[in-house]
Parts: C-alpha cells; sequence; structure tokens
C-alpha cells in the first residue's frame, strides 16, 4: 500500500515538474477527443433527426374535391389493402387547416388569408419499407382523385444515404482522433522519459524493477488522458446545451438524449485513461531494457 | 562470493574488453581491481551488475550464475548488491533521505523500517544533519557517502564500486577509503577499480591486475604495483 501511495506520489511530482509538457498533452488530447465526441454527438443528432423524419408520414395523397368524403373513403380503404402500406389514415379539410395552423402558428397573417375550405383533404400514408414508396405512386398515378401526391421518401432516402455517410466519416474521424491522442500522450511521456533517462537508469541500477519504473509514468499518461478527456465532454455538453437553444423549427434540432450523451462522455473519459495507460506504455518500452 | 569462470566481454564491432579471466572473492574480501584505462575494469563491474552480459564463460554472484539469470531477475540480483560509482549516480530532484530511501522502497519495505534504515545510515556516514539537502547542495565528498549510505542501506553482503574516488582530493578519497573499509569489517565483500595507486598502497588488500582484459596479477596484501617489482 505504501509502494502504490509512494509511486502516485512520483507520478505527480512528475506531472508538476513537466507541468508544460503535460499541459500540451493534455490540450492536445482535449482537441482530439473533443473532435472524437463531437463526430459522435453529430452522428446521433443525424440518426435522431432521420429517424423524426422515417416515423412521420412516408406519402401524402393531396385528393380533389370530387366525390367529397365517401369516395375518399373508399380510395382509404383501398390504399389500406396495398401491401406495402403499413397504415394509411384520412385527414379532412378541417384537419388539413388544424395541421395548418399548428405549421404556421408564429405567422399569424399568413393563418388569417387561409381558409378550411381553401386546403385539400388528403390520405396519409406510412409504408413497410420506404423504398417501396414508388410502387405505391405507380398504382395511384392517373387516378381520378388524386391531386397531388407529396413522397416524403425521396428526402428520406437522401438523407439516409447521407446519414451512411457522414456516420462513414463520423467513425473515420473517431479512430483517426482517437488514434492521435494515443500517439500524442505515447509521445509527451517518450519526452518525459527522455528527459529523466538518466534517473531511470540509476533507478534500474539501485534494484527498481521495471514496473516499479513504469507505474509513475502510467499513471501519468493516464492522468493526462483523463484530464484531456473530461475537457473534451465538458466542451461538448457546453457546446450541445449553446445548440439546444437553437430555434427547433429548423430542419434539424440539435437535441441529443442526456442518457446517450452521459454515456458517451463516460465513455471518451475511459478513452481518454486508456489511451493514457496504451501511450505510457508504448512511450516507455524502449527504455526499460536492461 | 563473487567467481568469475574464463569470462570474456566482446563488444559490437569486435572489441575485446574482457578476455579468459577468472577469480575468486571470497565472502568478507577487500579486492581491489587495478590497471590502466581500458583494461577491462569498469566492464567487469558491470558484468557482475548485469549491466553487461558476459560474451562467454559464468559468472556467480552471491551463488547464483547471473549469465543465466532472466531479464525479469536482474532487479533481484541488483538488489543484493551495493553500487558505487565516480559520477556519484544520485536523483537530482530527491534529497539526500530520499535518495538512500530509494534504495529499500525498490524492494517494497515499509515506511518505518525505511525511515530507521535511512537514519541509522546517514548517520554512518556522517550526514546525519544534511538529510533535506539536494545533491547539488553538497559537495563531492558528501555526494559519494549518501552514494554509499544508498548501496549499503539494504545491508547488502556485496559492495562493488568503480572509481569511487576519481572525482575526489586526496583527502576526501581517505575518508570514503575509511568508510568502505568500515563497511567491509562488517562482513560485506567489497570490488573497487580504481586508477588510485596511493589509495591502494595505503590499505595493502588483495589487488588484480588488469592489462588489455586479462588478469595479469591477482596478489593478497599487495600494493598497486607487484610487491616483487618492488
Amino acid at each position: 500500500m505504501s509502494t502504490l501511495l509512494f509511486l502516485i506520489g512520483e507520478a505527480f511530482v512528475n506531472l508538476r515538474r513537466n507541468a508544460l509538457v503535460a499541459t500540451g498533452a493534455i490540450l492536445a488530447v482535449f482537441v482530439s477527443l473533443a473532435l472524437a465526441f463531437g463526430a459522435l454527438v453529430f452522428n446521433e443528432l443525424v440518426r435522431v433527426n432521420t429517424l423524426q423524419w422515417q416515423e412521420g408520414d412516408h406519402l401524402i395523397i393531396f385528393l380533389k374535391d370530387e366525390g367529397g368524403p365517401v369516395a375518399h373513403s373508399e380510395l382509404l380503404s383501398q390504399i389500406n389493402d396495398y401491401p406495402e402500406v403499413k397504415n394509411a389514415w384520412y385527414l379532412d379539410k378541417a384537419g388539413a387547416y388544424q395541421e395548418f395552423l399548428e405549421i404556421y402558428s408564429d405567422q399569424p397573417a399568413l393563418a388569417a388569408t387561409v381558409t378550411a375550405a381553401d386546403l385539400p383533404a388528403s390520405i396519409r400514408v406510412e409504408l413497410e419499407d420506404i423504398s417501396t414508396y414508388q410502387e405505391v405512386q405507380f398504382r395511384l398515378v392517373g387516378h381520378p382523385l388524386l391531386r397531388r401526391l407529396s413522397v416524403f421518401s425521396e428526402g428520406i432516402e437522401r438523407l439516409l444515404s447521407l446519414t451512411g455517410v457522414l456516420n462513414s466519416i463520423g467513425i473515420g474521424l473517431v479512430v483517426l482522433m482517437g488514434a492521435s491522442a494515443v500517439v500524442l500522450i505515447a509521445n509527451t511521456i517518450r519526452m518525459a522519459i527522455y528527459a529523466r533517462r538518466e534517473e531511470i537508469a540509476i533507478m534500474k541500477l539501485v534494484g527498481a524493477g521495471n514496473w516499479f519504473i513504469r507505474v509513475p509514468f502510467i499513471i501519468e499518461g493516464a492522468t493526462v488522458g483523463l484530464l484531456g478527456g473530461g475537457l473534451a465532454a465538458a466542451a461538448v455538453f457546453a457546446s450541445h446545451n449553446l445548440l439546444e437553444r437553437i430555434p427547433t423549427d429548423i430542419l434539424i434540432r440539435f437535441q441529443a438524449d442526456q442518457g446517450f450523451l452521459l454515456s458517451r462522455a463516460i465513455l471518451i473519459l475511459a478513452f481518454g485513461g486508456l489511451a493514457g495507460f496504451i501511450g505510457s506504455s508504448l512511450g516507455l518500452r524502449r527504455f526499460l531494457r536492461v | 562470493m563473487i567467481r568469475l569462470h574464463n569470462v570474456a566481454k566482446v563488444y559490437d564491432g569486435g572489441v575485446v574488453a574482457v578476455q579468459e579471466v577468472s577469480m575468486d572473492v571470497r565472502k568478507g574480501e577487500f579486492v581491489f581491481l587495478v590497471g590502466p584505462s581500458g583494461s577491462g575494469k569498469s566492464t567487469l563491474i558491470r558484468m557482475c551488475l548485469r549491466e553487461e552480459k558476459a560474451t562467454r564463460g559464468k559468472i556467480w554472484v552471491a551463488g547464483k550464475d547471473i549469465t543465466k539469470l532472466p531479464t525479469w531477475r536482474v532487479p533481484y540480483l541488483r538488489r543484493t548488491v551495493g553500487t558505487i560509482f565516480q559520477d556519484f549516480k544520485l536523483l537530482p530532484t530527491k534529497t539526500v533521505a530520499e535518495n538512500v530511501a530509494f534504495a529499500l522502497k525498490v524492494t517494497g519495505c515499509p515506511r518505518s523500517i525505511v525511515r530507521r534504515q535511512v537514519n541509522t545510515v546517514l548517520e554512518l556516514v556522517g550526514l546525519s544533519a544534511k538529510t533535506d539537502r539536494y545533491p547539488r547542495q553538497l559537495s563531492g565528498g558528501e555526494q559519494q557517502r549518501v552514494s554509499i549510505a544508498r548501496a549499503f542501506v539494504n545491508r547488502p553482503p556485496i559492495l562493488l564500486a568503480d572509481e569511487p574516488t576519481g572525482n575526489l582530493d586526496p583527502a576526501t578519497s581517505v575518508g570514503i577509503m575509511r568508510l568502505l573499509d568500515r563497511i567491509n569489517r562488517t562482513g560485506t565483500t567489497v570490488m573497487m577499480a580504481t586508477h588510485d595507486f596511493a589509495i591502494v598502497d595505503a590499505m595493502r588488500r588483495r589487488v588484480v591486475q588488469l592489462d588489455r582484459g586479462r588478469v595479469v596479477r591477482d596478489q593478497s596484501g599487495s600494493g598497486y604495483e607487484s610487491s616483487d617489482e618492488t
């Protein structure tokens, strides 16, 4: 126990003696891990936003007024029978007006110029598989009640493919930044060791084992990694809180789940510590040969 | 206590430092290794510490064949052999007491025992008033005393000294030699490489003379030069 306390003490004495180098390493790890953490959060935001769209209406079939609710109801039951359709429901003119008022609640002047009679009734369709939207579209082309078909799936598909690219870039960034954090810590520890190589040689001469020499450096590296990871987590939390305040009626909502943020922050912290451990272990190898 | 059998050391590039050296140092003996620069004295000491590996031959230290010692056991060997160097090799960021304590801490010795042992040995070397000084605040002689204290603090059966008086003036050297003599009288085997003929002549102990890596003289109660020549 007293040996462990001695080694921890040695680690913090080393950190104090190499304050400038250690600060540089902490900042470098902070930048790397903040970018990695930022990429994780960005991926989550893209996923959450596309999920919101996916859960919404895939197709909106705007209907002509001819035939009235009876004809509309017949078409609704036909659509519900399509194998591609998971669910379809009818939104009459009053419902459409209500939705319009909700969407344009911040623009009362516009709302005042529109009445329920101006808006078409519609059938909202949720598909089993969004990639089948073209089949449904094909079935409805030329239908006498069809006023216009709005296909949200096209946008979703584009977004999903974009999400795939963004995810790959994000994962690439996470891996790259993680690796750079390890290299940075390894380099810092190497510099610290190089500056103290004579001391290490003396320690070995008086019978210090490799672990006795290694442990303070590993604690030093892990502390640098944890501090850098902690700063990165704090910075991403702060940035997320700022982004959350952006009005939510624009295309993307900058709101990730707090549980997600917390779990990833812990992951980043753990990664920082691990990067420090691996980095310092790598940095020490050359100097511990007997 | 130390036994060498047909030991040779050839460095990379074919430089022969030691060749066919055989000698036996008994428990409690005080042996001087003498000879000109490059004769192989320091290499011999470094091989006994496993800082260098012998190219050929066998070396036993404290009963163990260290030529077969696995790397992970080397620190344990070094804890049974105290070492003193010309350049003191003290940790500059540690105080006198911390430097001495370090040799015990690496063995996992409890703090209370470390404190007691350090105080005792610093008293022995006459530095109990300077425990909180850093090496840079001490004279050469005092630094070498700290180095001796560190080498002796865990009561090793063997003490190896490589030119311990090489950086010291004659008067200070005498003090250091008296200290080594006192340690030797406690039963510790001492093997010391030196150029200092005055010390060797004054102490009249066993002298092993090396020349170009070979033992050319091994004589008890001798001076720096062969008794036959004087």
